[in-house]
């Protein structure tokens, strides 16, 4: 058995299932759905894309 | 203007020639030749193709120019006295009076990449993506860009627990973007995006914080002009990226329809100053 484990963009850390964590579409490329986990929303920690760059938020 | 310009060069470039061959004409006869040439090859190159080159140059320079001059007229560039941490990447300068600049460049930018982002989601009669507006100035802006583009739009009081409880009425079912205009004001919706995990998007002005926001636009978030231009130019990009419209001149709407009528209270109550003096006497007493 395998569970795909999603993980966050601005830490790296795998994102639990109970967590109020987002997931959009890259906002300048559209390829590449970025998450977020909760901690790092709270924060206001940066992401980035990984095949364009793009730097939010 | 590059037309008499480039004129003017050329007579003077011929007029140094002109000199030239005289002073050349003693010393030898086969230098002539060469000079001919090179009048010959500016004659080839004060063709019209370069000046419809030109003026295509100067047509993509002068909407710059004006699409620069339409955010300065607006005032979306001016900050506040207050400078937040997660602002500073987004700034230019700070003026002699405090006042700190936000970076056209980046937020010109920023407004096509939100158009995009959202053009993703629009469509007509859902309530995919929800704008809301706890300002006063942010009204009109905001009805009438639902209007365009029909989305849904929140600009009286937000009822808690719409994005969150699913047995009241105002409950609203499939939320996939939340648009608002400034996180201090519009924080219960804020929060509650962040509890249902739906992404923000916000207006950013330099005395903001970035906690709970995905997608920032740095811009004026106070003034009546630059939120009806911000919500302006949303609603054409969009038009844009949906193919609706062809091109930015097709838009039909005016920038006058998009900014708040509302007159501001200073300016209502304008009074002359020996009633102000009167009224402050009377105070003191
Ligand atoms: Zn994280
Ligand atoms: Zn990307």
């Amino acid at each position: 058995m395998s569970l795909k484990k999603n993980t966050c963009f601005c830490c790296g850390r795998a994102i639990a299932p109970y967590e109020a964590a987002v997931h959009f579409p890259c906002p300048q490329c559209g390829d590449v759905t970025i998450w977020r986990c909760e901690r790092c929303r709270a924060m206001g920690k940066t992401y980035r894309c990984l095949k364009c760059d793009f730097e939010g938020p | 203007m590059a037309k008499k310009k480039s004129k003017d060069t050329e007579s003077t470039e011929e007029k140094e020639k002109k000199d030239d061959k005289i002073d050349l004409d003693f010393v030898d006869d086969f230098v002539e030749d060469d000079f001919i040439d090179l009048e010959e090859e500016l004659d080839l190159l004060d063709t019209e193709d370069l000046d419809k080159e030109l003026e295509l140059e100067e047509k993509l320079i002068d909407k710059d120019e004006a699409q620069k001059q339409l955010y300065l007229s607006c005032g979306i560039h001016i900050g506040t006295k207050l400078l937040s941490g997660d602002a500073r990447r987004f700034i230019y300068r700070q003026t002699n009076y405090g006042l700190y600049v936000i970076d056209l460049t980046q937020t010109d930018k920023r407004l096509k990449i939100v158009a995009k982002f959202l053009s993703k989601y629009v469509e007509e009669g859902s309530d995919r993506i929800i704008v809301s507006s706890v300002r006063r100035y942010g009204k009109e802006p905001v009805k009438k860009f639902c209007e365009v583009l029909g989305c849904r739009a929140i600009v009286n009081r937000f009822i808690p627990g719409s994005l969150t409880n699913p047995i009241i009425d105002t409950y609203v079912k499939d939320a996939s973007v939340v648009v608002i205009i400034d996180p201090h004001a519009d924080k219960v919706i804020l929060r509650e995006a962040q509890l249902a995990r739906i992404p923000v998007v916000s207006l950013f002005d330099t005395d903001d914080t970035l906690v709970g926001i995905d997608l920032a636009v740095p811009a004026n978030n106070r003034g009546k002009k630059a939120l009806g231009l911000v919500f302006w130019i949303l609603a054409r990009q969009i038009m844009l990226e949906l193919g609706k419209i062809s091109s930015e001149d097709e838009f039909p709407y005016t920038l006058e329809e998009f900014t708040s009528k509302i007159i501001p209270v200073y300016r209502q109550e304008q009074t002359p100053p020996q009633q102000r003096q009167q009224r402050q006497q009377r105070q003191r007493r």
